[in-house]
C-alpha cells in the first residue's frame, strides 16, 4: 500500500469523525431550591418543636424537568455543622446522643414541571419507646434532582427543642 | 489438551536448508560472560550464553537478521548479519556503568510485544520513570499520549487509557494480573514505583492476550534486571518532594552465583498533607477553609518489601517474585462520609504529618513463580500467582439511614471500621509459543483465575463474592513479506460469579399496610450468574522503511463485576446511593486501530487514530430518585449500561533542531457519546479533554563533570471539558509548565543520577477533569520541586 493511500484513509477517517460530532441539546444545568420565597421554611438557625408540625415551604426549579426531592432531620450533637448557608447559627456545646430523632423521606414531584411550590405539613413526634427524643442541634438536608440526575443540596443548621 | 496438542502437531520438519548461528560473548578483557542475551531478528529467536559465554541458534532459515547482543552492566550490540551458511559470531561487549540498565533476559519481552504488536503500544524504561517521578505509578506515565490518571489525593491514582479507566485498564505485574479493588475510585495501585524497571502500555482492546477487562488497554509491568554472574549490586534510590514533604527511599540488592539469582528490595516512603493553590474548597456547596494551604488530612505512608530469587539456564528459567505492599493515607476531612462535614480543625491542623480518621489501609501480598523452557522451535511458559488484597476505610462511627445512635456492643467489627475488603486470588497461565517455519509463529495460553472476596465493616456498599475466570486462546503470526505482517487470533472465555446474600446489622422501619415494623433489610442476593464469550483480534503490520503501518480490528469483552451486579450502599466518597443490576450481560466492545509513523534521523511524526463501538457500556448514571433507608436521603445512583460511539487519536511529533536541542509535540483528543439509555446524547463519566505538551529538550554527553547531562521544557496546555454528565462540573482549560534536568555523575566505574524535576512551575491554580476530587472542587498541586538521586554499587565475588 502508498504512504499517501494510507495518509489519505487517516484523514479521511479523521474528518468523518470530526464530522459526526452532534450539536449539543443535552441539558447541562442543575436545578434550583430556593428558600427565599414569601413564606419559605425552614431557614437556617430556625427552631421546631416536638410534638408539632411545621409547614415545609420551598420553590424548586430546574430548565428542563425537575425529578424528586428528598429531606433528611439528623443531630449535629457533635458540631459536624456542614450548612450551606453564609449565616451562622449559635450551637449548643457538643454532647453524645442518647436518643436522637432521625428523619429520612423521598418525595416525588409531578412529572413534567419546571418549577414546583413544595407545601407540606411534616410533624415531628416528641418520642418513642425509648422515650422522649434528645433536644438541641439538629441538621436539615434538602436535595432535589431534575430529570437528568443533575442535583442541588441545601443543609440548614436548625434546633428541635421540647416545648 | 487442546493447548498441547496444538503445540506439537506442527512438530514434524519441513524441507527446507536451515542454518545456525554460533559465537562466544566476552567482555573487554576477554572473559566470557555467561548469560548474555543474543536475538534475531525478525524471527524472534534467542539464546542464553553458557558458562563459557558461548551460544547456538539452529534452524535459522537464510536471509538477512539483526542482531542483538544484551547483558546487564555492558552496553547493548546491534549489528546486521547475513545468513546463507552455518556461521560463527563473536562479540565483546563494552562494560557501561553499573546502574541498572533496561536488559532483557529471555525473548519473552519480544515475543508479547509481538503479539500485539497490530495494537498501538508504548514502552518505558527505568530511565524515563525517573525522569518523570509523580506521586504515583500511574502519574509517572501520564505524560504518554492517551494515557492520563484518575487520582485522589497526592498519592494514590489509577491509570486511565484514551478514557477508559477501572476494570477497563488490565494491569499486570510480572505476567499476572494485578486483581484488587479496582473498581473503586479512592485508592491507588498497589505497586511499588521502585520495583519496575520496564513498562509496556497497550492502547486499545486486549482481550485476545490478557482475558476479561483488557477492554480499553493494559499496562504491563515487570522486572527484567538480571544481575551479573558472580556479583552483587544494588542500588539506593532517594526522592524528595516539597510540595507534599514526601521522604522516600528505596533499597535494593541483588546478587548471583553461577545460575542462581536473588533480589531483595525494601521501600519507605512518607508524606505530608499536599498543598493546593488556594484558601478554600467548595464541596458541593460547602465551603471548607484549609489550613495554610495544605488539604487536609490527605498525608499517607508506603512499606515494601520484595524478594525475588530464580534459576537461569539455557533452557530453563525460572523465577519467584514476592512482594508486600502496605500502605496507609488520609482521605481529605471535609468530604467524607454522607454529606460534607466539618472537621475538628484543632486535632487536624495540627500536623500535616500525622494520618486521622478517616484513612485507608491497604495491605497487598503477592507471590508469583514465571518459569519458561525452550526448545528448538517451542517455547512454553507457564506462571502461577497468588495475591492476597486486605483493604479497610477506618473513620469515626457516624449513624445513618436507621443505625442506632449509639453502637451497640455485641458486634463482631469495630465501631470505626467503616469497610473491609479482603481478597484471595489464585492465577495460572500457560502458554506456548511455536515457530512453525519462517513465516509461521503459532501461539496458544490458557488462563484460570479463581477469586475469593469478602466483606466486613459497618457500612455497605457490594457483598461478598466468588468467582472464577477461565480462557483459552490461539494467535497465528504470518510474515507475508520481508516487512509486513498479518496476524489472527481468537479466544473463549468462561466465567461465573456468586455473590453471598448481605443483610443489614440493624433493623429499618419498614411500612406496610399502614403498619411499621422493624426489619432488617437485605442488601444484596445470592446472584449466581455465568457468562462466556468469544473475542477475536485481526491485525495488519507493515514497515516499508521509514514509514510504519499498522491497522488492528478486534472485540473485546469485560465481565460485568459485583459491584455493578450487586452494588447496594452508600459511597461515602461521593455521597451518593449506588445500585447494581443482577441482570447484565458482558460489556462487549469493538475497536479500529490504526498506527502510520514516519521517522527519518532528525524528525519523526506519527499518529494513532481509533474507532470504538460499545453495544453496552456499564456506568453509574445518576437518577433522579432519592434512598431513604440507608443514608442520608441521598441521590440514587444505577449501575445501566447504553450503546457508547468513542473515537479519538494520539499524535506525536520530533525534530531534532541540533545534536543537542530536539522539538517535540504530543496530543490527545478523545470524544465519546452515549448512543441509548437514559443518558442517550452524554458523554461518559471522567472523560480526558483535549491536550498537548509541547516540549524542549537539551542533551549533552558531557558537560563538565556529568554525563548525559539533560534540560526539559514541558508546556502542557489543556483544553476546557464542556462536554459532561452528571454529577460532574464543566471543567475550564488550563497551561502548566514543568521544567526537568538532570544527568550521571561518574565515581570510580560507577554512575550516580540526578534528576530534579519542577511541577507547576508557576504554581497554577487548575482542577484536572479527570481527578476524583475534580468533584469536590479541589484543584491540582501547586508547584513541586522533585529530586531524584539513584547511587549504584556492585562488589564482584571471587570463586
Amino acid at each position: 500500500m502508498k504512504a499517501s493511500n494510507i495518509l489519505f484513509i487517516v484523514t479521511l477517517l479523521v474528518v468523518v469523525l470530526y464530522s459526526c460530532k452532534k450539536d449539543d441539546d443535552i441539558d447541562t444545568e442543575k436545578p434550583d431550591i430556593d428558600l427565599t420565597i414569601p413564606g419559605a421554611f425552614p431557614a437556617n438557625c430556625d427552631t421546631m418543636y416536638f410534638g408539632e408540625s411545621f409547614n415545609f415551604n420551598a420553590l424548586f426549579k430546574d430548565n428542563y424537568e425537575l425529578g424528586s426531592f428528598s429531606i433528611d432531620i439528623h443531630n449535629n450533637f457533635d458540631g459536624h455543622s456542614h450548612s450551606t448557608e453564609i449565616t451562622q447559627c449559635e450551637s449548643d456545646p457538643e454532647k453524645d446522643p442518647v436518643n436522637p430523632y432521625v428523619f429520612i423521606d423521598d418525595y416525588d414531584i409531578p412529572v413534567g414541571l419546571k418549577e414546583y411550590n413544595a407545601v407540606m405539613s411534616i410533624s415531628i413526634p416528641a418520642g418513642n419507646t425509648d422515650g422522649l427524643y434528645d433536644e438541641g442541634d439538629y441538621h436539615f438536608f434538602i436535595s432535589l434532582t431534575d430529570k437528568e440526575g443533575w442535583s442541588a443540596q441545601k443543609g440548614l443548621n436548625i434546633k428541635l427543642l421540647h416545648r | 489438551m487442546l493447548l498441547i496438542s496444538m503445540c506439537f502437531s506442527f512438530g514434524s520438519l519441513f524441507g527446507q536448508s536451515m542454518y545456525k548461528l554460533s559465537g562466544v560473548v566476552v567482555d573487554e578483557n576477554s572473559k566470557p560472560l555467561t548469560g548474555a542475551s543474543v536475538f534475531l531478528f525478525p524471527v524472534s529467536r534467542g539464546a542464553v550464553t553458557d558458562a563459557g559465554g558461548s551460544f547456538i541458534i539452529e534452524n535459522l532459515p537464510a536471509g538477512n537478521y539483526k542482531l542483538k547482543i544484551y547483558f546487564i552492566g555492558y552496553n547493548t550490540l546491534s549489528d546486521t548479519i547475513a545468513i546463507y551458511k552455518d556461521m560463527t559470531y563473536n562479540a565483546a561487549l563494552k562494560v557501561s556503568s553499573l546502574s541498572l540498565q533496561e536488559v532483557v533476559v529471555s525473548d519473552d519481552y519480544a515475543e508479547t510485544r509481538k503479539n500485539e504488536e497490530s495494537l498501538n503500544i508504548e514502552v518505558v524504561n527505568e530511565e524515563y520513570l525517573k525522569q518523570n517521578l509523580g506521586g504515583s505509578i500511574m502519574n509517572s506515565l501520564e505524560r504518554l499520549p492517551g494515557v492520563t490518571a484518575i487520582n485522589i489525593g497526592s498519592g494514590q491514582s489509577k491509570p486511565v487509557i484514551r478514557g477508559l479507566g477501572f476494570n477497563r485498564v488490565v494491569v499486570v505485574e510480572n505476567n499476572i494480573k494485578h486483581e484488587a479493588q479496582q473498581w473503586g475510585a479512592d485508592h491507588g495501585l498497589e505497586i511499588d514505583q521502585y520495583a519496575v524497571d520496564n513498562i509496556e502500555v497497550i492502547k486499545g482492546p486486549s482481550s485476545l492476550m490478557y482475558g476479561s477487562d483488557a477492554i480499553g488497554g493494559v499496562i504491563d509491568m515487570s522486572r527484567r534486571n538480571i544481575p551479573v554472574e558472580n556479583t552483587v549490586t544494588g542500588t539506593i534510590d532517594l526522592t524528595g518532594k516539597t510540595n507534599n514533604d514526601f521522604l522516600g527511599g528505596s533499597f535494593s540488592l541483588a546478587g548471583r552465583i553461577n545460575n542462581f539469582f536473588a533480589d531483595f528490595r525494601a521501600t519507605i516512603i512518607d508524606y505530608g498533607d499536599y498543598k493546593v493553590p488556594t484558601d478554600s474548597v467548595d464541596i458541593y456547596s460547602y465551603r471548607a477553609a484549609l489550613d495554610n494551604n495544605h488539604l487536609r488530612n490527605t498525608a499517607g505512608k508506603e512499606r515494601n518489601l520484595h524478594l525475588s530469587f530464580g534459576l537461569i539456564q539455557e533452557q530453563f528459567q525460572s523465577t519467584f517474585y514476592s512482594s508486600n505492599i502496605a500502605s496507609k493515607n488520609g482521605f481529605f476531612a471535609n468530604a467524607h462520609g454522607l454529606e460534607p462535614r466539618n472537621v475538628d480543625t484543632e486535632l487536624h491542623d495540627k500536623s500535616n504529618r500525622d494520618i486521622q480518621y478517616p484513612y485507608q489501609k491497604v495491605d497487598h501480598f503477592k507471590v508469583i513463580n514465571v518459569s519458561q523452557r525452550n526448545w528448538e522451535r517451542l517455547k512454553l511458559e507457564s506462571d502461577l500467582g497468588f495475591q492476597r488484597n486486605f483493604r479497610q476505610e477506618w473513620s469515626s462511627y457516624v449513624d445513618h439511614g436507621h443505625m442506632p445512635p449509639v453502637f451497640p456492643d455485641t458486634l463482631s467489627f469495630h465501631p470505626d471500621l467503616e469497610r473491609q475488603f479482603d481478597k484471595y486470588v489464585y492465577s495460572a497461565n500457560i502458554r506456548s509459543y511455536y515457530q512453525y517455519n519462517e513465516k509461521i509463529q503459532l501461539s496458544s495460553g490458557l488462563v484460570v483465575e479463581y477469586q475469593d472476596n469478602r466483606i466486613d465493616g459497618r457500612g455497605f456498599i457490594i457483598p461478598a463474592y466468588r468467582q472464577t475466570n477461565t480462557g483459552a486462546y490461539a494467535l497465528v503470526k504470518y510474515s507475508n513479506t520481508e516487512n509486513s505482517m498479518i496476524q489472527f487470533g481468537i479466544r473463549y472465555d468462561y466465567g461465573h460469579i456468586n455473590t453471598t446474600e448481605y443483610y443489614d446489622w440493624f433493623p429499618s422501619p419498614v411500612v406496610e399496610n399502614g403498619d411499621t415494623t422493624y426489619q432488617y433489610l437485605q442488601r444484596a442476593g445470592d446472584i449466581d450468574r455465568s457468562f462466556s464469550n468469544i473475542s477475536w483480534s485481526a491485525g495488519y503490520n507493515y514497515n516499508p522503511g521509514k514509514w510504519s503501518y499498522k491497522a488492528n480490528i478486534g472485540k473485546s469483552f469485560r465481565m460485568p463485576l459485583a459491584k455493578e451486579l450487586a452494588a447496594n450502599g452508600v459511597n461515602y466518597h461521593h455521597f451518593s446511593y449506588e445500585v447494581g443490576d443482577p441482570d447484565f450481560s458482558p460489556e462487549i466492545s469493538y475497536q479500529l486501530d490504526i498506527g502510520v509513523e514516519y521517522s527519518n534521523v532528525r524528525f519523526a511524526i506519527g499518529t494513532t487514530p481509533f474507532l470504538n463501538y460499545f453495544s453496552n457500556y456499564i456506568f453509574l448514571n445518576p437518577s433522579s430518585e432519592h434512598d431513604r433507608l440507608y443514608g442520608n436521603g441521598n441521590q440514587v445512583f444505577y449501575y445501566t449500561e447504553s450503546e457508547v460511539i468513542r473515537y479519538g487519536f494520539e499524535l506525536h511529533a520530533h525534530y531534532e533542531l541540533f545534536k543537542s536541542l530536539q522539538l517535540g509535540v504530543i496530543g490527545e483528543y478523545v470524544y465519546s457519546e452515549q448512543l441509548s439509555g437514559e443518558k442517550k446524547g452524554f458523554t461518559l463519566p471522567f472523560s480526558p479533554p483535549p491536550s498537548a505538551i509541547f516540549n524542549i529538550k537539551f542533551r549533552k554527553d558531557k558537560l563538565i563533570n556529568f554525563n548525559n547531562v539533560y534540560v526539559s521544557f514541558d508546556y502542557r496546555i489543556t483544553a476546557q471539558q464542556n462536554n459532561i454528565v452528571p454529577p460532574e462540573d464543566p471543567t475550564d482549560g488550563y497551561q502548566v509548565i514543568n521544567l526537568g534536568f538532570g544527568g550521571n555523575i561518574p565515581i570510580g566505574n560507577q554512575k550516580v543520577s540526578l534528576s530534579l524535576q519542577i511541577q507547576n512551575l508557576l504554581n497554577t491554580k487548575y482542577f484536572n477533569h479527570t481527578s476524583y476530587y475534580r468533584l469536590i472542587n479541589i484543584p491540582e498541586p501547586g508547584r513541586n520541586f522533585i529530586i531524584n538521586i539513584t547511587i549504584p554499587f556492585s562488589v564482584r565475588i571471587n570463586n
